[in-house]
């Protein structure tokens, strides 16, 4: 018998697996999501939810089936009553017990935390805007720069400069969002490394965010938290054209673009991707 | 069979490191410097990138090959570890970041070897680049004899010259320091470790006092030791006294202060026994780099936070490291300097001119606290706007007082009748103040009623008059969270008894059910 068909038999049982679900769940939840770039630690009550619906799941996947819901209860029938088990038993017991005193005795003493930080990412954006007073079709829009082929270097350039005097303190040298003033922001200012960022958008999408900044977001944005500024009122709107260039260049991603479906105008947005 | 021999003849003349790196690793080191650092340290290296003008301390200039964070002596080039160590961890407290996960490890070495190409001293190979040989730390360094050496050393040295007194960087010396490029520089703060730019481990400051910290004013001690002036053991005990200054770990940023309810009446003043009890709290603050006029360079770095309320009245102590009481004249030439250095939004025109400013404190708080999306929604952070304006308390140094108003945006403050009240202590680099307000107020519409057991949102911004600090030049601070706790109600353990009773009885009740089943089919 070798170690990992062991595994696999030892993996098998619906009842091991359940526990396994649950406690992969936990990890994740507690541990994994606030390493998430973006995201933050979860709230406890936030866990709670997340954990009974994953128990709730798991026991409909267990219950699904005759035979598994017969395996699955087998180790707790064996439990409660096969009489060589006695002091697991009440082990058992005595554990289910403490644990609820103790949640009860978490829930009375409880203190305030901080609301929940739900905000969406990527709010859909408006089809126009009004860039100092000239009004701009996002929809279809593309980056006008990249149509002067030979003149993008010099684009380039500015789009370096343009980063590098305003954005830095906040996204980084490294464009991963540490620069050395996001750690006094929450939310953290957005890392265009990460492939949900700049690398899921269309370049209309990041001129927009670019040229009206925080307070420019609509509610389920959290605008009165953002810390990026209305950059309409420092840059114009090649430099935004510019530094936008630049951030794809200096990460590798390609924006998403705009795929012409229809002759009458109606367009749709592809994926873009790393190179 | 011969060419290998003189290949390995040639290899073991060339005497310094960096010629023998093959040629080709110096142009990958170029395209990494080209992309990742020149847009500060400036293509040539000379520390003029398009974004230094926005920083203090500047990027380092590699043509002149001085540098700060060696383990040679002063004055000597810095090792290829030296280097490496800088680029990989970076310079705390500087906009200077750690590359290490960011870069690969070839990429790092490759743009380390090409940084050296930028200063002929590297090239010079009679010039032996050797580490100094550092003793380990003498053990008991925590305890109060070590320390009261260690503090023995720091008078009669003339740390305080520059650090001050209390190592907050006010020393007599301090406003006129300027670094080898003749930017103004600030002596360090010895109570913020976390931003010391060579690690802040008693090991690290022991390094720094014996290589010093080249192109800056910070000097070397070795030479101390040579005249018998102290010996090794007491300059660890130097290094031992400077580490005690600041807290053990780095301080972590939490979401919420709490204001436990206290018996009696809230304390008024700064300097109450009570607030040696209570938890503080670290909330960094960073420059204002969002309204114009942006400002790069902010000299608070952070506030430690403390509340308290009696029921009736809630008490808020703030304390912050500020190397001045301003205004302050003897000043007046060093903040000319900032002014002049760091690049602000009306390049082109001269920079403003240096005024004997106060310091300032804004505490920030919505008017009412938040119902609409889940408590969420507050105004704007920076200072409100336009429709949402924010309840803000302000203390000011000079005339000294602390007023309250509604701010619509950074440049609308109207000042509202009620006022907290404030007092202050200022000593030796260190500004705190208490401000305390009743919880409820009569004007409920514009100040925020303060409620125990709710989440209540509150900001800080922190202006030092004596670095140009006025307006919109300023430190500010994201929303964060105060909490009235209630005291622990009587009946506590009632609850959580009751539902370990009934989650016992059902247990049992369980099993039995089972076992009757169980039996019964063992039966049949
Ligand atoms: C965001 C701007 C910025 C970028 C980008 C940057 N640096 Fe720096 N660097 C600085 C600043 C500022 C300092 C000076 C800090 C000080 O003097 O306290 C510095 C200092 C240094 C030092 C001197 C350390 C010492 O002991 O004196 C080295 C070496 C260095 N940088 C290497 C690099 C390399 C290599 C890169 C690219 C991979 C890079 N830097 C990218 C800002 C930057
Ligand atoms: C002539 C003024 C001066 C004197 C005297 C002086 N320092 Fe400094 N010190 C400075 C300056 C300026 C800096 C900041 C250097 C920088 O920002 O890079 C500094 C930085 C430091 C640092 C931080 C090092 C780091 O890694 O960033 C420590 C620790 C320190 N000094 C301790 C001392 C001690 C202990 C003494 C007395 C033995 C002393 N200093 C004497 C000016 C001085």
């Amino acid at each position: 018998m070798n170690l990992p068909s062991a595994i696999r038999r030892y993996a098998e049982h619906p009842f091991r697996q359940a526990v396994g679900i649950l406690v992969l769940a936990y990890i994740v939840v507690v541990w994994v999501v606030p390493v998430l770039p973006g995201s933050a630690i979860v709230p406890k009550s936030v866990v709670l939810q997340y954990m009974v619906t994953v128990l709730v799941g798991v026991l409909i996947y267990v219950s699904d089936n005759e035979e598994r819901w017969h395996r699955f209860k087998e180790p707790i029938q064996a439990v409660l009553v096969e009489p060589r088990l006695k002091l697991v038993r009440a082990a058992v017991l005595a554990g289910v017990t403490a644990l609820v005193g103790l949640v009860a005795y978490g829930q009375v003493t409880t203190s305030v935390a901080a609301p929940p930080n739900l905000r969406s990412i990527h709010p859909a954006p408006p089809a126009e805007i009004t860039f100092r007073g000239k009004a701009i079709t996002l929809t279809g829009l593309e980056n006008p720069l990249r149509q002067h082929t030979d003149s993008l270097a010099a684009y380039l350039a500015e789009g370096k400069r343009v980063y590098y005097q305003n954005c830095l303190p906040c996204h980084g040298d490294h464009l991963d969002g540490q620069g050395h003033f996001a750690p006094g922001f929450n939310p953290l200012p957005a890392n265009f490394q990460d492939n949900g960022t700049i690398a899921q958008l269309t370049e209309s999408f990041v001129f927009w965010r670019v040229a009206k900044g925080g307070p420019g977001l609509p509610r389920e944005g959290t605008p009165w938290n953002s810390a990026m500024p209305v950059w309409e009122d420092f840059l114009t709107e090649r430099e935004i054209w510019s530094v936008i260039l630049f951030l794809y260049e200096q990460t590798g991603w390609k924006p998403r673009t705009w795929e012409k479906t229809e002759p009458g105008g109606g367009s749709r947005e592809t994926g873009g991707g790393h190179d | 069979m011969i060419d290998v021999g003189a290949a390995v003849a040639l290899i073991v003349m060339l005497p310094s490191p960096a010629s023998r790196l093959p040629m080709q690793d110096t142009t990958r080191g170029k395209a990494v410097y080209v992309k990742w650092c020149a847009g500060c340290h400036g293509d040539t290296g000379a520390g003029d990138g398009v974004a230094a003008a926005h920083m203090l301390p500047r990027p380092r200039n590699f043509t002149g090959g001085l540098y700060k964070i060696r383990t040679t002596a002063s004055g000597q080039l810095p090792t290829d570890a030296d280097l490496l160590r800088a680029i990989d961890e970076g310079l705390p407290g500087s906009a200077m970041p750690g590359w290490k996960g960011r870069l690969s490890d070839a990429e790092r070495r490759s743009v380390l070897a090409y940084i050296k190409t930028f200063s002929s001293f590297f090239a010079d190979t009679s010039q032996h680049v050797v580490p100094l040989k550092f003793s380990s730390p003498p053990g008991g360094g925590t305890g109060a004899d070590a320390l009261k050496v260690g503090r023995q050393f720091y008078d009669s040295i003339g740390c305080r010259k520059c650090h001050g007194d209390q190592g907050r960087g006010d020393g007599p010396s301090a406003p006129t320091l300027k670094d080898d490029a003749d930017f103004p520089i600030f002596a360090a703060d010895l109570h913020q470790n976390w931003r010391f730019r060579g690690g802040g481990a008693v090991e690290d400051i022991y390094r720094r006092l014996r290589t010093g910290l080249d192109g800056t004013p910070m000097p070397s001690f070795a030479d101390l030791i040579d005249q018998k002036f102290l010996t090794d053991q007491e300059l660890w005990r130097l290094a031992q006294y400077v580490r005690s200054l600041s807290p053990a770990a780095p301080p972590e940023v939490r979401d919420v202060v709490h204001a436990p309810q206290i018996p009696g009446t809230v304390p008024a003043s700064p300097d109450d026994s009570t607030w040696a009890r209570v938890a503080r709290y670290w909330f960094p603050l960073v420059g204002q780099v969002i309204h114009k006029s942006r400002w790069f360079a902010p000299a608070v770095s952070g506030v430690w936070v403390q509340a308290v309320h009696d029921g009736k009245r809630l008490a808020l102590r703030v304390s912050w490291d500020d190397r001045t009481e301003s205004p302050d004249t003897a000043w007046l030439k060093f903040e000319q300097r900032i002014l002049q250095t760091v690049a602000g939004d009306d390049s082109g025109s001269p920079p403003p001119q240096a005024e004997p400013w106060p310091d300032q404190l804004a505490v920030q708080f919505p008017r009412r606290l938040p119902e609409g999306s889940g408590g969420m929604e507050r105004p704007y952070f920076l200072m409100g706007g336009a429709t949402d304006p924010v309840y803000q308390w302000r203390w000011i140094s000079r005339p000294r007082h602390a007023f309250a108003g509604l701010a619509r945006g950074i440049e609308r403050f109207d000042t509202l009748p009620g006022a907290p009240a404030g007092q202050a202590t200022y000593d030796r680099g260190e500004w705190r103040l208490v401000l305390t307000r009743a919880l409820a107020t009569p004007d409920t519409a514009n100040e925020v009623q303060l409620e125990a057991g709710r989440a209540i949102p509150l900001a800080f911004f922190a202006w030092d008059g004596s670095s140009g600090e006025h307006g919109s030049r300023m430190a500010v601070s994201t929303w964060y969270f105060l909490a009235l706790d209630r005291p622990t109600p009587p009946g506590v353990f009632i609850s959580p008894v009751l539902a370990m009773l009934v989650t016992l009885g059902l247990g049992l009740v369980v099993v039995r059910r089972a076992q009757r089943r169980g039996g019964a089919r063992h039966i049949s």
